[in-house]
This record gives structure tokens, sequence and C-alpha cells, in this order.
């Protein structure tokens, strides 16, 4: 369906005109039906790579097939594909009607008013709809960017920073809107900041880091990379174990992890020393975890502040 | 294809109607139309009234031309700066379309300002009873014309370098500068200096004043209509060259604009 074979991307920036490596090797493969995901921090890569696969920017070198064809600007590949850009990149002169009808008249097709008022109903434009788009709020000119992508039913949906913007009620509504578009068979590229949302529609995931997939895998996967290791929360009467990682002290409370193959020996000191246990338990890993272990070498304080906090901070940096 | 340059021509068209720049370019004409026009409310005389007729249409079609120039230049610098087109190309519509529309929108928007101003100038004419000459169509027609090239021109410089520089290298750099610069080396070298240097720089502001576009190549053959707005039998002839000339332009600069968007390495 789509893939990217080694691309690299260069950039010369500023007075000195110093390289840029954007993209070092890129590499990927999205199979027909996908919900794919591409995580990475800021400066990884992202947003480049998804203007590779749009066309949007020539590689340096490298190649990009999208449904077997090198997608060039404005191709007719492009009327079974849908974009919804990062930034609000739209024509701000255009009122709200007025955007959603010419982006939908740029595939060429009469579109009904019918189609656009659905759309903007839909989406809950429709009192908003003879506002321009300069005077709307964020969260007013993305929806319109989501209206766009909905009308043609795409068969491939590229969404760079999807819910940035929106409020939580329309991140729930378009979640169930892309819930719905992916069950109709359409594959979608996503790429965002908010782990937690990727958890919940991907299947599939690429974690890309210095313009580089580090990892590309099934979502469950990556969810199970933890799966050796037990979260424990006891009363402390003398030592702490060394093989207990992550540790957190709350008064005499003692948190952290065990690995699997340290459970018996943390068994037996439990049943010598007469431990009071409050927890043992398998520990769930959520993408944030595996994100943190493969970005930062395994390096996560597992549960921590830091990790819970992240995306957020990352997704209001943009 | 005709869907694609109707929804483009309509969006830029939107474009120039909410424009600041037009509106302003609508007050002037008010103001400068009001402002002509009080002197023949107090004198009685025709020639005083043509004379004010001659001097408030030869100022509105420097304006157009200023104007139509801009129209061309922020079209496309607009939507390059914004980064819009990243909405334009990933939808089955080619660079080639999406400029072809913004050239004939400009155009005629164009068209159309002309033709207000060639009709304010016939009701003026009418309104201060000085005979509707020809010439006014004429220089309106002459107007249009070279309105064409130098949006195509101007759109082909927003394409490759900033707006800026663009109406840097219009107003400054143009024909008419190596022109002058052509006959004052001529002139040096005549007075007796025969140095190689200034034979070669000669040559070199001979070749751009060839190469660069002229706003009105047959001007000189046409002057007598500015003067006088009446038009010879012969001289319309001189319209359909320079239309010629100026399709020729625009359709050399419609295909380097489309070469260079189509080359630019991020859209």
């Amino acid at each position: 369906m789509i893939v990217a074979e080694n691309l690299h991307m260069h950039f010369r920036t500023g007075f000195l005109r110093r390289e840029v490596h954007a993209l070092s090797g890129l590499s990927l493969e999205v199979r027909d039906g996908d919900f794919f995901a591409l995580v990475g921090q800021n400066g990884a890569g992202k947003s480049t790579a998804m203007y590779c696969f749009l066309g949007l920017l020539r590689p340096t070198s490298g190649k990009v097939k999208i449904l077997g064809q090198t997608p060039e600007l404005g191709c007719r590949l492009y009327e079974k594909v849908a974009y919804l850009p990062e930034e609000p990149h739209y024509h701000l002169y255009l009122t709200v009607e007025e955007a959603t009808r010419y982006y939908a008249a740029l595939y060429g097709k009469q579109v009904s008013n019918k189609t656009i008022n659905d759309a903007l109903e839909r989406l809950g434009l429709a009192q908003f709809k003879n506002l321009p788009l300069s005077k709307c709020s964020k969260g007013m000119k993305q929806k319109v960017g989501i209206a766009q992508c909905l009308i043609h039913e795409p068969q491939v949906l590229f969404l760079d920073e999807p819910t940035r913007g929106l409020d939580p009620l329309a991140v729930r509504e378009f979640r169930e809107t892309l819930r719905e578009i992916h069950q109709r068979g359409a594959t979608i590229v996503m790429n965002s900041h908010v782990l937690s949302e990727i958890e919940m529609l991907a299947n599939r995931v690429a974690i890309i880091e210095s313009g580089k997939v580090v990892v590309q895998d099934e979502l469950r996967n990556l969810l199970t990379l933890d799966r050796e290791l037990y979260r424990v929360s006891f009363e402390a009467n003398g030592q702490v174990p060394a093989y207990l990682t992550a540790v957190e002290r709350v008064g005499n409370i003692v948190k952290g992890l065990l690995p699997k193959e340290n459970l018996y020996d943390f068994m037996d000191l439990a049943r010598s020393s007469g431990l009071h246990l409050h927890e043992c338990s398998l520990k769930k890993t959520s993408l944030e975890d595996s994100f943190f272990k493969i970005v930062k070498g395994g390096e996560s304080p597992a549960g921590s502040q830091e990790m819970r906090t992240m995306p957020a901070a990352a997704a209001h940096q943009g | 294809m005709t869907e694609l340059l109707r929804a483009n021509i309509l969006a830029d068209l939107a474009y120039y109607r909410r424009s600041r720049l037009l509106l302003a370019f609508m007050l002037l004409f008010l103001l400068l139309t009001a402002l002509g026009s009080l002197p023949p409310l107090f004198g009685n005389s025709g020639v005083q009234n043509f004379n004010a007729l001659h001097e408030i249409f030869s100022e509105l079609n420097g304006f157009l031309l200023a104007l139509c120039a801009c129209l061309g230049l922020f079209i496309i610098s607009s939507h390059l700066r914004n980064r819009s087109l990243k909405m334009v190309f990933t939808k089955p519509c080619p660079p080639a379309v999406w400029l072809l529309s913004a050239f004939l929108s400009a155009v005629i928007v164009s068209l159309l300002l002309i033709f207000v101003v060639l009709t304010s100038m016939t009701l003026l004419s009418l309104a201060w009873h000085v005979p509707v000459r020809p010439g006014l169509v004429f220089l309106s027609a002459e107007t249009f014309v070279v309105s064409v090239g130098l949006i195509a021109y101007l759109m082909l410089l927003a394409t490759v370098v900033h707006p800026a520089v663009a109406a840097i290298c219009t107003l400054v750099f143009n024909a008419y500068l190596f022109y002058d610069a052509q006959l004052w080396t001529d002139a040096v070298i005549r007075s007796g200096n025969k140095s190689p240097w200034l034979r070669a720089l000669k040559g070199l502001f001979h070749c751009l004043y060839l190469v660069l576009p002229m706003l009105s190549p047959f001007g000189k053959k046409t002057d007598e209509v500015h003067v006088s707005l009446r038009v010879m039998h012969g001289e319309w002839k001189y319209l359909l060259y320079s239309l010629g000339y100026a399709l020729t332009l625009a359709a050399f600069c419609y295909c380097v604009s489309l070469f260079a968007l189509q080359r630019r390495k991020h859209i």
C-alpha cells in the first residue's frame, strides 16, 4: 500500500548553509487496511516523512510508492488520498463553507450542497459556515480540515497531528469517525504525539528516531515489551532488594519493578522477613512505556511523572 | 479540468474580493475621479474639460497597471508563503491547472477594473459634453494587454524569488533601465573611450534590454493616441502586435513558473 525505501532528506539552513539530516535512511511499509501510527520526538522526522509520502517534499534520495505509484504534486493518485495537515495551512480568506466546498471541488467532481452541509453539520460547523477561516479558532480550522478529508471517502488517509487544538468532545467524535472510516476499509497513516490516542486507534506503529525507523511492529507486540516485569509495593522493614528497579519510597511504603527471574527470590524474601506486601502484579505496559524504553534505551522510570506528562507537553510544543 | 479551473478561479476571486489592496485601490480611484472632477465644475470650457478627463484617465491607467502587477505578485506569493498550496496539491489538482487559474483570475480582475475605468470615463465625457473618443477604448485595451504581460511576469518572479525582490526587479531592473544604460555606454564610447570593457558592458546591457520584458513594445508608434485620444486607422494593428507580444510573454512566463513550481523542494 505505502512503501518508503531508504529515504534521505537533507536540508541546508542558516547563513553558513549548515546541513541538517531530517531523514537518514527511513524505510517503512504500511499494509492495506492498516491504521498506522508514526511516533517520535519533536524533530524526529515524522512530518518530513509524511511530506515525502505525499510528494510535498522531494527526498534527497530514496523511493516512495503509494498504491504502487510515486506521489507527485496534484497527480491522479490523490483521488484516493486525503491529507489533514499539522499546521492550519488553509486558505484563510475563505469562509468555512467556501473552504470546504473549494477543497471538495478540487477532486474535480461536483459536490452537492447537501454533502457539504452534512459534513459541516456532523463536525458542528454549520453555525459558523459564514465565518472566515482567518477568524476561526485552531480547533475550528482543524475541523474544516477533517471535513474536507471525509467528503470523498478516501482510500488512504494521512493525518498529521489530527486532534491538535480540538476540544475533548471533538476528539472523541473524531476518534469515532476515524474508527468508522477504518472499518470501511481505508488505510490510515497518523502522526501524533498523543500516545494514548494511538494506543486506542492504531494497529501498527513505527517509532522514528533521528530520521530513521527504529521499531516498526504491531501495536500489541509493542505493548508486551515489558511482560517480564512485575509491579510490587510493600512495607519495608529492612533493606530493599538490589534487583528491584524504579524504586519509589512514600513513607515506609516501597514501590518498584521486579524482573521475572527474581520473582521467586522476592517471594522467599517476603515470606522469610515477613514483608507486608500490598501489590505484586504483572506490569501492564503502555505505548508510552514502550516508546521510552525504545527511544531512551530502557532508561524509563516506569510510571514516573516525567513519562506521564511528556506527550501533553510535546503536543503543546508541536 | 474545467471544474478544477472554475473552483480555483472562484477561490482566487474571493481572495481579490477580500483583499484590502483592492479596496484601497477602489477608494483611491474614487478619490482621484472626485478630485479630478472638481475643476471642470467651475469652468465651462470644452478644452479644460478634455484636459481634466485626459489627466484623470492617464492617472487611472497608471494605477491600474501597478495594481494588475500586484495582482499577479500577491496571488502567488501569498499562497506560497502561507503554504496553502499543500491543501491544493494533495488533491488531484496539478500545479499547471492551479497556475493557469491564478493567471486567469488576475486577468479577469484586471479586465473588470479596466472596464470600470473605461465606463467611468465614458460617463464623465458625456457629463462634461466632451466627445467620447475612440482613444479611450484603444488605451484601455492597451492597458489590458500590458497588464496581461505584467501579471505573467510578476507571477514568474514571485515563484522564484521573494516578493520584495520581485517588486524591485520590476521597478528598478527593467528593460528601460538597461536601455538607458546602453545609451550611456554608447555615448561614452562615441566620446573616445575605446575600452574593451565598455564595449562588453554595452553588449551586456543590450542583451539584458532584449531579454527583459517591455511594458509597451510599440509605445512609440502609438504616442499620438496618448496625447489626443484619437486613433488613426493604421494604429489599431499595433494593439494586435502588442497583444501577440503579451501572449507570447505570458506563455513563456507560465512555462517557466510551472517548471519552477514543480522543482521547488518544499511546497
